[in-house]
Formats: structure tokens, sequence, C-alpha cells
């Protein structure tokens, strides 16, 4: 799937490893990209219950995957690619689940989408940068987590969600707009006079 | 601005972003049911149902002929 010559010294002995079907390799990648799978997941379905699901549906491909990785394969851009083919198949679900639903009424989406951040931050900054990463469409968000938090290249999240790289860079452009906007006076001040 | 100063300040600001963690317990089961299947591949239980539909489909089609056959020989 995602592959590249530059492959980090780690992480080639993990792909080493995982070929080999050694559970050992699969734990040092466990730790090292649960928390960056688990964020990710956790912002684009706003719900922690549906990203544990997830972190175990992506990591479980991994596991079945393992003796057929390539040697030069990008662990990172490989576990987010699954990760947001997890994310789109639960969103088409979650849309087929709606519709289905009919004229039944809709939960309180709104408490529900809070809690799982609005607990762990400390500051009136951090709650206006959630919800303001939250209140991007998912499209948007998702360019805006994997280049802003997780540091990928935009090149590279154009390869990971399979579109062409100027669609990404007008999502990242957007995204930054539609969040300098939502942040107000909690945007840093370079934002607000660029 | 290129893509790169929207990348730089995008990163810029979600250093701001509080880390999200699953609890220790949680963690430890996804990481248990993940490692038990390393290096096993998919289960072979998946091809059951294809097989089962495909035995019912050909069964299907050699009795139609069979009775078609039967029909313009007698």
């Amino acid at each position: 799937m995602v592959r590249c010559a530059g492959v980090a010294e780690d992480e080639r002995a993990w792909i080493d490893g995982l070929r080999r079907g050694e559970p050992a390799a699969f734990d040092a990648v466990f730790d090292a990209y649960r928390r960056r799978l688990y964020g990710y997941l956790v912002r684009m379905t706003r719900r922690r219950d549906v990203a544990e699901d997830l972190l175990q549906d992506t990591f479980l491909r991994l596991a079945q995957h393992a003796r057929r990785l390539a040697p030069d394969t990008r662990l990172g851009a490989w576990l987010f690619t699954v990760a947001h083919r997890c994310v789109i198949s639960w969103s088409r679900a979650q849309a087929v689940r709606a519709q289905l639903a009919g004229d039944f009424p809709a939960r309180d989406v709104q408490a529900d989408d809070r809690s799982p951040l609005s607990a762990l931050v400390d500051s009136q900054a951090q709650l206006a940068l959630e919800r303001a990463f939250a209140e991007l469409a998912p499209p948007y968000r998702e360019v805006a987590l994997l280049v802003g938090v997780e540091g990928l290249q935009p090149a590279e999240v154009a390869e990971i969600l399979g579109q062409k790289p100027d669609a990404i860079r007008q999502r990242l452009a957007r995204a930054r707009a539609q969040l300098a906007a939502a942040l107000g006076e909690h945007a840093p001040a370079a934002w607000r006079t660029a | 601005m290129t893509d790169q100063d929207d990348a730089a300040r995008l990163t810029e600001i979600s250093r701001e972003l509080p880390a999200l963690d699953l609890d220790a317990t949680t963690a430890e089961q996804i990481a248990r049911r993940a490692r038990d299947q390393v290096g096993r591949g998919p289960s072979p239980l998946r091809f059951i149902e294809p097989a089962i539909a495909v035995l019912l489909v050909t069964g299907y089609l050699i009795w139609s002929v069979l009775k078609a056959l039967e029909a313009l020989g007698g």
C-alpha cells in the first residue's frame, strides 16, 4: 500500500519483526502509534467508544497483514490509511442508521460530542481549539489533523486519503482559514493578520 | 500563502491540543486481541459463506439443465 525508500531504522526493525510474526514487534508498533491513532480517531468520530473499536480494527488489520507487509512500508502512513478507511466505513454505517431511524428523535449529539474532549482540556484556549477542530467539516478536519497534529506532509496525506495533492492543498488552506475564523480572539496573532 | 505556510501554522496551533490516550486496561485488551492475530492472516472462515453460495448456485444450475434435458428428451 504505502511504501518509501526512507524508512526509519526502528520502523525497519519492527517491520522485519512483523513479517516474521513476532508479537514483540507488534507491541513496539502498538506503543508507538496507539496514542496518535486514538487521538485522530476520537477527533474524527467525536466518540471515545467508537474510537476504541476503530483502533482495535486498525491494529487487527495490521496483525493479520503482518507477514505480507513490504519491507519498505511506512508504518505511519499505512496505519493512518487503514484508520481513515475505518472512519469512512463507520461514517457510512452511521448515515444508513440515521436514514433507517427515520423520524425517531435524534440523541443529544452536542452533549455527547463535547464530553470526551472537554474533560481533558485545562484552559479556555484549549477548549476553544478543540471546538474549532470539531466544527470543521470532516474532510477539512481530517487534513488539519493529519498535517497539523500528526506532522504528515500534504503529499503523504493525499496518498493516505486517496486524493489529488491539489485537493489536499485546498482543504488545508480552507481548514486553516476556518480554524482562524472559529478561534477568533484565541487564534495566534500571526493567524489574525494573515 | 503556500501549503507549507498553512501546514506550519496548523502545526503551530495544534501543539496546544491536549494529548488523548486510552486507559491502560482498554489499551491492553486491544493489544492482546490484535497480538494474538499477528502473522495469522484473515480467518479461513471467511471463505465458508461464498463456498456455500457457490455450491447452492451450481447445484441449482445442474438441476435446471437436467430438467431441461428431461423435458426436451421426453
